[in-house]
Order: C-alpha cells, then sequence, then structure tokens
C-alpha cells in the first residue's frame, strides 16, 4: 500500500520550475492522545458541569487559582486535595482583552466576524482565565469593567461550558 | 566565569520559503561555521542542536541530522528551545573542561508548517488547548495592550520600532527579503492589518527558514584558532510561570533577572553606558521595548525614548533583529551571531563603530515566557 501523497505543484510558470512536495501525515497514522487532567481540574470540571466555580487557595500565600493547582509555584507547596477550595461567582473583571480576525486552529482563513478575547479574572481569585467576550462592541470594551459567565445550556464538564462572558 | 570564545559561525540566508532541502541547510550552517573558522569536523568534540519535534514533523527529529549536523558517530545532544539556548548548554559542556570545541546549530523551515496554529500546542491540553483562543499572535495582543496600559504607550510610538528595524534589516544582506523594507512608514504598520489587536502584521516577526551554527572553545583554544574570538563574559536565564493569566504582561519580570544574572557575571553596573550594542529577540514590535526597560536601557515605560538607531545611543537590533525574519529554533543563535559581527567589525552596512561590548538575547514561550541573555566582548 501506498502512504505517502506526492502532490506536484507547478509554482512558477515563467521559470517553469516544479517542486514537489511531500505531505507526510496524510493518512499514514492517526495517534490522538488522551489526556488524563488529573484530580483537582477533574474537581473543576466536574463544577462547570453543575455551572459552578471553583478555585483553590494556596495555604501559604493565600493566591486563590483559577482553575485550581496541586501546586503553588511561588511558594513551592501542595495545595491538599481535599481542603482550601473555594467556591466563586460567575461574576469577574476584565483584565485585558484583544480582537482577532484569525481562527487559531487555521491560520489560513479569516473570520467572518472578529472573536474578541478576553483575559477574567473571577472575583476572589488571583490569576486570569481566557475566554471569548460575547456581545459587545470594541468601543464598549474597557480594561476593568464587570464581566460575567455566559453558560452553555447544556454542560460537559470540559472548558467548552463556559459560552464566554457577558457585559454585567 | 572563565572565558569561552566564539571562534565561528554561519547563517543561511533567511527565506520565506526557502528552495532547500532541510539536509542541505543544516549542512551548509555547520560545515560554514567550520569553513569560516579553518576547522574540520575532527576538531568538533561535541555537538548541540536545536530544533523542535512539532516544527520538523518527527519526534526525536535530531535522529535524521547526524550526518549533515556534525554529529556522525559523535558526542550530540538536542535542545527543544530557542537556539540561545543551545549556546547555554554548548558553553556548559565547554565550561565542563572536557571540550575543545562545541558545534551549535539551530532552526526549522517555518514554510513547512502552519508556524502560528502549531504555537497553541504549548497552551495546556487539559486546559486551553481544546478552545483554541491562545497562540503567539493573540497572547502577544495581550501583552501589548498590557504594555500600553499601563504606561500610556500608543500604538504609533511601537509602529517606530519595527519601522527601525524593518528599515535595519534593508541594510542585511541575509535579512528576510519581505522584511527589507526601506521606505516603510509608521502608518503602513499600523495599516498592515490586523493580527490580534492591537498587533498588527508588520508588528510580528515573521516566520521563515533557516539554520546558523556558532562554534565555542575555551579560551586557549580559542586563541590558537582565531586572532579574533569573542568572548562569553556573562549569561543569564529566567522563566515565567506558565499560565498567561498568572503573569505580569505589562513587563517581562524574567528577562529583568536573566538581565541581572548576565550582567554580574560581566561586572556590569550601569548596562545604559556600558554596552554598546543589543541584539535582542523581540517576537513583536513592543517586546523590544519591554526587553529594553527590563535591562535597564530605560525607565519601565520609557524605551521608545532610547535612541536606538544604528548610530544611536544604544543601537538595538541593527541587523533588523526577528522583524527581519524569525527562523524558530534559530532566531536567538542568530542574535549571537549578529552581536559577534557588530565585535569583530563584520557587520558591514550596519556596523555599529567601535563597539566593544554587545548583549544578545533569546527567548522561548508565550509572551516570551523564558529568556536566556548573552554578555560578548570583543577581544
Amino acid at each position: 500500500m501506498i502512504f505517502i501523497i506526492i502532490l506536484i505543484i507547478i509554482k512558477n510558470e515563467i521559470k517553469m520550475s516544479e517542486e514537489k512536495v511531500i505531505v507526510a501525515n496524510k493518512g499514514l497514522v492517526r495517534a490522538d492522545f488522551a489526556f488524563w487532567v488529573g484530580q483537582y481540574l477533574d474537581k473543576f470540571y466536574d463544577g462547570l458541569e453543575n455551572k459552578k466555580i471553583m478555585g483553590n487557595k494556596c495555604p501559604k500565600c493565600g493566591d486563590v487559582f483559577v482553575p485550581p493547582r496541586k501546586i503553588c509555584g511561588k511558594c513551592n507547596v501542595v495545595i491538599p486535595l481535599d481542603e482550601n477550595w473555594v467556591d466563586l461567582p460567575e461574576t469577574g473583571t476584565l483584565m485585558n482583552f484583544t480582537i482577532t480576525p484569525y481562527r487559531i486552529n487555521d491560520r489560513t482563513s479569516r473570520k467572518a466576524k472578529d472573536w474578541t478575547i478576553g483575559m477574567i479574572q473571577i472575583d476572589g481569585s488571583n490569576t486570569s482565565v481566557v475566554y471569548r467576550l460575547l456581545n459587545m462592541e470594541p468601543e464598549d470594551i474597557k480594561i476593568g469593567m464587570k464581566v460575567k459567565i455566559e453558560w452553555n445550556e447544556k454542560t460537559k464538564g470540559d472548558p467548552s461550558d463556559i459560552k464566554g462572558f457577558l457585559k454585567v | 566565569m572563565q572565558k569561552v570564545g566564539i571562534v565561528g559561525y554561519y547563517q543561511v540566508k533567511l527565506y520565506s520559503d526557502a528552495n532547500y532541502g532541510r539536509y542541505e541547510m543544516i549542512f551548509e550552517a555547520s560545515r560554514g561555521a567550520l569553513d569560516k573558522a579553518g576547522l574540520k569536523k575532527k576538531d568538533i568534540s561535541t555537538v548541540i542542536s536545536c530544533t523542535n519535534d512539532y516544527y520538523d514533523g518527527r519526534t526525536i527529529s535530531n535522529c535524521f541530522t547526524v550526518e549533515v549536523g556534525g554529529g556522525y558517530m559523535a558526542d550530540e545532544s538536542k535542545v527543544e528551545m530557542d537556539g540561545a539556548h543551545a549556546v547555554l548548554y554548548g558553553l556548559m559542556r565547554v565550561l565542563s573542561g572536557n571540550h575543545n570545541l562545541a558545534a551549535i546549530w539551530g532552526g526549522s523551515m517555518a514554510s513547512c508548517y502552519p508556524y502560528h496554529t502549531v504555537r497553541l500546542y504549548e497552551t495546556d491540553p487539559t486546559w486551553e488547548r481544546s478552545l483554541a483562543y491562545v497562540n503567539d499572535v493573540t497572547s502577544a495582543g495581550f501583552q501589548m495592550r498590557a504594555y500600553m496600559e499601563k504606561y500610556g504607550v500608543t500604538a504609533e510610538e511601537i509602529a517606530k520600532v519595527a519601522v527601525k528595524n524593518k528599515k535595519n534589516a534593508a541594510k542585511n544582506p541575509l535579512a528576510l527579503k519581505e522584511a527589507q523594507l526601506p521606505n516603510i512608514t509608521v502608518k503602513d504598520v499600523l495599516d498592515s492589518g490586523i493580527y490580534a489587536d492591537p498587533v498588527t502584521e508588520l508588528m510580528v516577526a515573521p516566520p521563515c527558514d533557516c539554520v546558523a551554527a556558532l562554534l565555542l572553545a575555551p579560551e586557549k583554544q580559542a586563541l590558537k584558532i582565531t586572532d579574533k574570538p569573542v568572548w562569553i563574559t556573562g549569561v543569564g536565564y529566567n522563566q515565567d510561570p506558565y499560565y498567561l493569566g498568572d503573569r505580569d504582561l505589562s513587563g517581562c519580570k524574567s528577562m529583568n533577572l536573566a538581565g541581572k544574572m548576565a550582567y554580574n557575571a560581566a561586572g556590569i553596573n550601569d548596562p545604559s553606558s556600558e554596552i554598546d550594542v543589543a541584539e535582542l529577540f523581540e517576537a513583536n514590535a513592543h517586546e523590544e521595548l519591554i526587553f529594553a526597560e527590563e535591562l535597564g536601557f530605560a525607565k519601565k515605560g520609557k524605551g521608545i525614548e532610547i535612541n536606538s538607531a544604528i548610530n544611536g545611543d544604544l543601537p538595538i537590533n541593527p541587523s533588523g533583529g526577528a522583524l527581519g525574519g524569525n527562523p524558530p529554533c534559530a532566531t536567538g543563535l542568530i542574535r549571537i551571531i549578529e552581536a559577534v559581527k557588530q565585535l569583530t567589525g563584520e557587520a558591514g552596512d550596519y556596523q555599529v563603530k567601535g563597539a566593544k561590548r554587545a548583549v544578545a538575547s533569546g527567548q522561548v514561550g508565550m509572551c516570551a515566557q523564558n529568556n536566556i541573555i548573552y554578555v560578548l566582548e570583543a577581544n
């Protein structure tokens, strides 16, 4: 069986040169990776499924992490799995944003409509999460403004349960 | 620190779509460095390569470079970061006292894969990756906005960095042709199309194809090889937290700490007066300003006030920097090579007059998560 697809592209008609391009991965092997998210994110995703945000707090410096972590990098200590969980609201502060016409997972295409992506610090936490900002015109967006989660109607217990953030 | 000398280098010209196979390009660079130094393959005692499995489309990607990269039946190892980090590994090998010549090469061909898409694979597969909101371009949008908001710097001021570097690139025959823009204006940069607001296309270091190589030798050996060695007198490296949401993107703390470590080794107290030229790996125009400030060339938010032209007070990226072409895994290594050229008087039309001491930096990760900087001095 031949697994390699050979494409011949006429690149420059004036030069009449030909370039052979071998596309190496087409149909050869499919090796999907599955990642075990770990006990901390497991609990966090269970929370998302129930439309709840949970963070955890470093016992030493008191920083609250969303998503939760096993280890506080700054203090180099373990945050115990059965302690220091913090229930957080679905509101937060917009810390930063960018607007892009590109799909990240397909750099060749421009989207019909720009995407606005924000860094949001959930109230009561010390870190930011990156999500889309929904129903906002560029001129409405101000760093420091209050936003709240727009949940997907049906949740699955993964990052996509949060559709994005809306202006409060 | 014991003195280690840079005794040879070679850089393949940057192309957006090079008419080379990878093997040929690696060979041209590693052989070119040996030829320039008047050395032979047998003189190499250790080889450090810098490639990335994702960028090469294969696992353990240094296994296919044995014959062409000087590693044939030899001591060889790989660094999967920036080429400037491979130089650190080579430096450590030489400092161990066991090696007389370390050959370092790094690079890839961005024309063979969708670079900005592949950068998504740096994100956490259990958290951010599935939503595909974060890559090098959107994170650069966050970084530029954070810097502008905190210090009141304007997009016009940041565009001036791109103008300077693209004009400098026009003087550098090895820069990317598409980045050699002698007549570029601030308006051209601002109107060049939004990548991730406020970052525009001409503010982004354009991914391209290249391999570069460098040779390191201990002091005694270096003086036998060349009468113009360039000495590594300091090196510093540091890294920021992984998640973007854990960092203050308006600055770059890891670059600040890397700079202090390198200055301490080299005995530098006042960087802005003691350094003659800087080659910094700026993945985006605004990063040059952030780095210059973190390295003590200007106060925070005042990077734009530095006269960083080729004939200025502290020339930054006279070669055009990464805005003159960004070949993944080679860019930081090229910054070191460009600094070496300045110190040996080989920089041609972009030569900084009387340069005796330079710094050169490399980086890897979103918003320059990991930074490395070298202090280099002329013999």
